[in-house]
């Protein structure tokens, strides 16, 4: 296979925002499920939370700096996962043939797909609006919680409790699917290439209308 | 809660709050509002109370976003039954700041003023009442009275009538009993400051099993049950303070019937809050009760009682008496502005002639509220002997007694007062 055949999917500056947000959740969803269970003692809890505020301040750098930095990456990203069509709905009535793949070894047929599928279009979405919901709130409650009318505050803890774990669910669906699509996994944490047939079997919508061949 | 505590007598309820750590997520916004420091707690762990420290003045309970701070102390189920029992009069010291936020939680308008439905529904309950507007009214009589004995003593040299002590200046208000726990807890050296005058939830008790007993409810004082109706958790510990038996003590002096134990003057206290769980269970619907009176001399009272429960209410009344009493007029106009508003610390000189010494005098006053931000430079200045006050009204929640720990938990908060930066906790 030569180099030409590969796709750069996901360019540098993704490739980094993605790592730093990957590593930065991770931390938080092992702590902030440590900070709601509460088994440790007083010093051990202490450094948990504090752990779970610096992961939280670097989320939100990351998240920053990826807004302004490339900013046209994150409208093209808003731009496809908010896009639908009728292939999405049957994408999600066959969920994407992984079921079938993973358990049954039997391959169906999966509408055709553009550069994200319905269910990854649908873990963006979480990640957009809960992520951002996630920042907000937790800010909110390290730094202002005796500020904020405590009626808010509380359901603003609501609220971070609730969408950290919606996220932490779709985060083991995405974690498993990952390692599953390992063409896919490799690009997003090592070189960004994904191999032609690949892109052109899972998205081939994407690399028929979008895809052009440089040089 | 089996931590052995120091700072408590016998019979004293030590600390009516406590932190349920199930609830408590480690926050750290109690601590903002604790005048004290007594939570403690790292970041991220469980927070507890330190009972020596805590003056019970609930404003944890208040401010705490996840309803993790509670009141050891729940006097409803005794008070039902004690108004299930026929052999007891059981009388209600309702203080001026329950009947602007018990509507609350009948569906009224936070703020709605209703003495009147409150009566009713109260007299329906079975109390007879005892207004605290009318304990205040004599709270002022005394406080002021001291006040200008010791401002005559300062000023002039004049001795006690009876040959008795005199206290210093600046006097100190007593009427909280959050603050003078903090006083006796980190200020015991200025214990003489404080008036020596009781709130007036403890000379209602007294009042009400003395010449109460006697005159208007005409039973014996062992049979009345008197309950503070207060807007404030620290009252339940004031009125478990050993001292405060002086009906029994009166009784004793004069050879009435010795009770096996000695009475409290108060028996017990319930918050607003706990006088709206009470009239719910009871089925008594305040938001649709008539209007009614008071029924005893003992609901009427002085509009100088009724700001009792706004922070500056009580020097403003003990003004107007002070006024009265030093130069022998009455005030063309009764309000002091200086001393209204929610700035933390408000001050206020007045220039009046002593008609008994023929002499012009200035008196400066100060009030505070919210102790947790702004009493300490006071204080301080006051033990430097460098303090230009003559008498200072302390209370010690954000805004007053209308605010207090007791009233209902109202999410949208109110001791915001005051404090507009963020904090980065941390350890
Ligand atoms: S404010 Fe409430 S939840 Fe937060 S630390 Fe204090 S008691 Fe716990
Ligand atoms: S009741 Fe008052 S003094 Fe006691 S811990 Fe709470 S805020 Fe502090
Ligand atoms: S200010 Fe009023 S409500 Fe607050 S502690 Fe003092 S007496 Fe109680």
């Amino acid at each position: 296979m030569t180099d030409s055949s590969f796709i750069l999917k996901h360019p540098m500056q993704v490739r980094v925002f993605h790592f730093i947000l990957a590593v930065s959740f991770l931390t938080l969803a092992v702590t902030g499920i440590i900070l709601f269970q509460k088994p440790l003692q007083e010093a051990a809890m202490n450094t948990v939370i504090q752990i779970h505020v610096v992961a939280g301040v670097v989320m939100t750098l990351d998240a920053l700096a990826f807004l302004f930095l490339a900013f046209d990456r994150v409208v093209m990203f808003t731009k496809r996962v908010f896009t639908f069509s009728g292939n999405d709905l049957k994408w999600f009535t066959v969920l994407g043939g992984y079921p079938q793949k993973i358990l049954l070894h039997k391959k169906v047929e999966v509408p055709p797909m553009g550069k994200y599928n319905a269910g990854q279009k649908l873990f963006g979405i979480f990640v957009l609006v809960g992520g951002t919901l996630l920042i907000l709130s937790g800010w909110a409650l390290w730094t202002l919680p005796h500020i904020i009318p405590h009626g808010d505050t509380s359901m603003i803890g609501t609220i971070h409790l609730y969408v950290s774990w919606i996220l932490i669910l779709f985060l083991l669906v995405h974690l498993f699917l990952g390692i599953y699509m390992v063409d896919d996994f490799k690009a997003m944490f090592l070189h960004g290439r994904i191999p032609y047939e690949d892109a052109a079997e899972k998205s081939p919508l994407w690399v028929k209308n979008d895809i052009c061949k440089i040089g | 809660m089996n931590v052995e505590v120091k700072t408590y007598r016998k019979g004293e309820i030590p600390g009516i709050i406590a932190i349920d750590g199930q609830n408590c997520r480690g926050c750290d916004a109690c601590k903002r509002y604790c005048p004290t420091g007594a939570i403690t707690g790292m970041f991220g762990a469980t927070h507890r109370i330190d009972r020596d420290r805590c003056i019970s003045c609930g404003q944890c309970l208040i401010n705490c976003p996840f309803g993790a701070p509670y009141e050891t102390v729940d006097t409803v189920e005794e008070v039902q039954a004690k108004l299930g029992d026929k052999r007891y009069t059981v009388a209600a010291i309702i203080a001026p700041a329950v009947r602007v936020a018990v509507g609350e939680p009948f569906g009224l308008p936070a703020g709605s003023l209703v003495t009147g439905k409150m009566y009713g529904a109260m007299r329906k309950a079975g109390f007879v009442i005892v207004d605290n507007n009318f304990a205040a009214d004599l709270t002022i009589m005394e406080e002021g009275t001291e006040f200008i004995q010791r401002a005559r003593h300062a000023l002039f040299g004049e001795k006690a009538e009876h040959g008795g002590e005199i206290g210093p200046l600046p006097q100190f208000t007593s009427c909280c009993p959050a603050w003078v726990r903090f006083v006796e807890t980190n200020y015991p050296s200025l214990i003489p400051h404080l008036s020596s005058a009781k709130s007036p939830q403890q000379m209602a008790g007294a009042v009400a099993k003395t010449y109460g007993a006697e005159r208007i409810f005409k039973v014996d004082p062992e049979f009345i049950y008197t309950v503070g109706v207060m807007p404030c958790t620290a009252k339940k510990f004031e009125a478990s303070r050993p001292e405060f038996q002086s009906a029994c003590n009166f009784v004793k002096e004069r050879g009435g019937a010795s009770p096996g134990t000695p009475y409290p003057d108060v028996d017990t206290v319930l918050t607003t809050r706990d006088l709206a769980r009470l009239l719910k269970r009871m089925k008594i619907d305040l938001a649709a009760e008539n209007n009614a009176e008071g029924g005893t001399l003992f609901a009427e009272y002085t509009g100088a009682g009724t700001i009792f429960g706004n922070t500056g209410g009580v020097m403003e009344a003990a003004l107007r008496t002070a006024y009265v009493v030093l130069t022998g007029n009455n005030l063309a106009k009764l309000e002091f502005e200086e001393v209204r508003g929610l700035r933390g610390v408000k001050s206020a000189s007045i220039q009046l002639r002593d008609a008994k010494y023929g002499k012009d005098v200035t008196l400066k006053v100060a009030v505070v509220h919210d102790i947790r931000a702004n009493i300490r430079p006071i204080v301080e200045d006051v033990l430097a002997g460098r303090s230009p006050y003559h008498f200072i009204e302390v209370m010690n929640c954000p805004g007053g007694c209308i605010n207090g720990g007791g009233q209902p938990i109202c999410d949208t908060g109110s001791s915001w007062i005051g404090r507009i930066l963020p904090s980065f906790a941390w350890s």
